[in-house]
């Protein structure tokens, strides 16, 4: 039975600028001392994640369910007083992104390690500060450390120092969010031995949030790869590190400076979407460099792609020239055409350009059909809709998979 | 008028601020450090003594004209130290600092009015480097403005044409937007722009991509390839990340504690590294591969040294996996050519 199964996870916050689809539909399950690594860009939803399943929210949440499912039990039934006394820290516990820099400078290590029993369990002093000790051994530093300041410590020992407060109430899963990013390589090296290590001392399941693909095959039995708050691939590491099924995660792979191969790293055109408004179909449709005519392009993207076209080809003078595109639903869109010739002669110059360039410019491989009307041409694309997350016990979500359907 | 590389005008005002030394440029090197130091005098109170903080410690090394040498340290090893000296930000404490064959160690700022035209930087934030109360083209216009480049239209057009060579196209479009309607990489970009407005023959590049998404530093160090070729312009490029080191480097300099301890060919460096240290550094760094986690990376125990009192000796020999005491600890390792361009400060190596 899974440790932790969570199941169609969302979380949406409310901004002035519409709807943030941080998590959107997010599914996942892990067994007892596996661990799973969450891989993605900046702003893809990974840290959201985390904060979903802790149901660590703030005030602007808009929209915030799902099964998070926890030794049998579903969580997200619990009231926040139940949830703040069987979960939160006692069943699964997180070490914060940049947390050793937010320890109290004026409180000795020992007693912030010591707090979460103060508050959880009710411990008295003495003990509490004798389990303290105990959880600061574990992650390797001496009882003399729970008498320091955090200004006495280095970057290295006040990490420790973190996992140790993570550790402290002997969690089953522990959310690690870049528990390496402000450490330098050396020291980095000794923390991630030192969380190997912990997780089969202590029996734990990990669930480690990081951009950086090295970094989670240290650690990942399962890769999950997120892209604009969504898992676009999940599945064991053996087979996600060697051969990606989806194309986000090949070149995210490709995008990595290795050390011991001269392979050249190669770049992600253009950014990940807004969260705001995702793309539609396919959310990486627009970056991807295998897109066909499912993948999800709609009108806007597609004049947005021709304006960005006619800038590129400018020079050639190959691209017919067009005086107003308009769109019309999420699948129709007019052009009307700098008036030279007739509008089905257009039409016409329009279909050839499109034939022989929609392998170079693979948005135009979504058009269904070009038809001349009076003063202008209305170009019809082809319905998309999002790509199941398919596949087993290794799930990607790309149209070009079998079995996606076509 | 002519407009050339990186954008610059050529003009008269350009021609007279030349160094005298220009006129033969009979040096192969743009840049050459011998035995530099720059120390720092920190805490000093009324009653209490101040105490050197040795951030660069006898550093030689050069850098070729259209080359990027690389310098690769953990933070506090002084790399970014070593950069700002050899722009002259920071004036030596001791030894010599050669730029065009010219030494510049110990010149004033007004002696090195050209200095600033032909060493450019590129700094590591894009979010603070950039003033957020200009468009871009102000940005980019204002170093021809303090330099006395050329009339308003001529300036239009460097500017322009350096908006292109960074490849932020159509350059009008962008000479419009102010910081905060770019992304990261693109502020990076300007930043980038501004420091060819100048058409200078070095940059630094201190962590230019270490705030950026991983996404998005590839295109960034691929610009930077892309402009020392097509430019001639040499890079010093500093860095904490010996994989994007490995990619994007003529060649690499390793640094701890204020020493420079390795230095050759990227090859040569990285194929066959001679010091412990480099040993260690490459050791400690994971390529994505599932098998990684069935094993325990090897390590250096211990952390780098303070740099104000410095071990004696060798500045690595307490966390050395092969320190010879009697050696290690009492004798300053010499730089050794032990292959060809590639040397190394280790008593041991061989």
């Amino acid at each position: 039975m899974p440790v932790l199964d969570i199941k169609n996870l969302v979380l949406w916050y409310r901004t002035r600028k519409g709807p943030v689809h941080a998590v959107d539909d997010i599914s996942f399950a892990l067994e007892p001392g596996q661990t799973i690594a969450l891989v993605g860009e900046s702003g893809s939803g990974k840290t959201s994640t985390a904060n979903a399943i802790l149901r660590l929210l703030p005030k602007n949440v808009l929209r915030y369910e799902g099964n998070v499912v926890f030794d049998g039990q579903d969580v997200m039934e619990f009231d926040t007083e139940e949830f703040r006394k069987v979960v939160r820290w006692r069943g699964i516990s997180m070490v914060f992104q940049g947390a050793m820099n937010s320890l109290n400078p004026t409180i000795r290590v020992g007693g912030q390690v010591a707090e979460p029993l103060m508050v959880h369990y009710d411990v008295d002093r003495d003990e509490a500060a004798d389990q303290a000790i105990e959880a600061l051994g574990k992650v390797g530093l001496s009882a003399d450390t729970a008498r320091r300041f955090p200004f006495e410590l280095s970057g290295g020992m006040k990490q420790r120092v973190v996992i140790a407060m993570a550790l402290i109430l002997k969690p089953k899963v522990v959310i690690l969010d870049e528990p390496t990013s402000a450490l330098d390589v050396m020291t980095q090296t000794n923390i991630i031995n030192l969380l190997k290590e912990l997780k089969n001392t202590e029996h734990l399941s990990y669930i480690f949030i990081t951009h950086d693909l090295g970094l989670a095959s240290e650690l990942a039995d399962l890769v999950g790869i997120v892209y604009a708050g969504q898992l676009v691939e999940v599945g064991p590491a053996e087979g996600v590190f060697v051969k990606p099924k989806h194309p986000y995660t090949g070149k995210l792979l490709a995008s990595v400076p290795r050390l011991r191969s001269e392979a050249a790293p190669d770049f992600i055109p253009g950014a990940p979407p807004d969260l705001t408004d995702p793309p539609p179909g396919c959310r990486f449709h627009l970056r991807c460099p295998v897109s066909f005519e499912k993948c999800g392009w709609s009108a806007p993207e597609f004049i947005e792609q021709v304006r960005l076209l006619q800038i590129l080809e400018e020079t050639k003078g190959t691209v017919p020239a067009i005086e107003a595109m308009t769109a019309k639903g999420a699948q129709n869109l007019l052009i009307k055409p700098v008036a030279n010739g007739t509008v089905a002669e257009f039409a016409q110059r329009l279909t050839s350009f499109i034939a022989q360039n929609q392998e170079t410019y693979r948005f135009l491989k979504s058009v269904e059909s070009v038809q001349a009307k009076a003063k202008v041409v209305e170009v019809k694309l082809h319905e998309s809709t999002p790509p199941p997350l398919i596949g087993g016990d290794w799930r990607a979500s790309c149209w070009l998979l079998a079995g996606a359907g076509s | 008028m002519l407009v050339t590389r990186g954008g610059r005008l050529l003009t008269a005002a350009a021609v007279d601020t030349q160094p005298v030394a220009d006129a033969s440029p009979a040096s192969p090197h743009v840049v050459e450090v011998d035995a530099l130091k720059k120390y720092f005098e920190i805490g000093r109170g009324l009653f209490r003594k101040s105490v050197s903080l040795k951030a660069v410690d006898l550093v030689t090394l050069a850098i070729s004209r259209g080359e990027t040498l690389a310098v690769v340290g953990e933070s506090g090893s002084g790399k970014t130290t070593l950069g700002r000296t050899i722009i002259r930000l920071l004036e030596p404490t001791d030894g010599k600092l050669l730029y065009d064959g010219q030494d510049i160690t110990h010149k004033s700022d007004k002696e090195l009015m050209w200095l600033r035209r032909k060493a450019q930087m590129i700094p590591q934030d894009p979010y603070s480097s950039v003033n957020p109360a200009f468009p871009v083209y102000r940005i980019l216009d204002e170093p021809l403005i303090i330099h006395k480049e050329g009339d308003r239209a001529q300036r239009q057009e460097a500017v322009m044409k350096a908006l292109q060579s960074v490849k932020l196209n159509p350059p009008e479009f962008f000479a419009n937007k102010y910081p905060h309607m770019l992304s990261g990489g693109q502020r990076q970009r300007v930043a980038i722009a501004r420091a060819l407005m100048l058409n200078p023959e070095f940059i630094l590049a201190d962590e230019p991509v270490s705030m950026l998404d991983a996404s998005v530093r590839i295109s960034i160090l691929r610009l930077l390839r892309q402009i020392q070729l097509k430019f001639g312009i040499a890079f010093l490029y500093i860095t904490h990340d010996l994989a994007t080191a490995k990619h994007f480097s003529d060649r690499i300099g390793i640094m701890y504690a204020g020493r420079l301890v390795e230095e050759g060919p990227v090859r040569g460096v990285l194929g066959e590294p001679l010091h412990p240290y480099t040993q260690a550094l490459m050791s400690a760094i994971p390529d994505p591969d599932p098998a990684n986690r069935l094993t325990v990376r090897q390590a250096l125990p211990g952390e780098p040294p303070s740099l104000i009192s410095p071990p004696t000796g060798c500045h690595f020999h307490p966390r050395c996996p092969i320190a010879r005491i009697g050696l290690c600890d009492v004798q300053d390792p010499e730089m050794r050519e032990l292959r060809p361009g590639h040397r190394v400060a280790c008593h041991l190596a061989n």
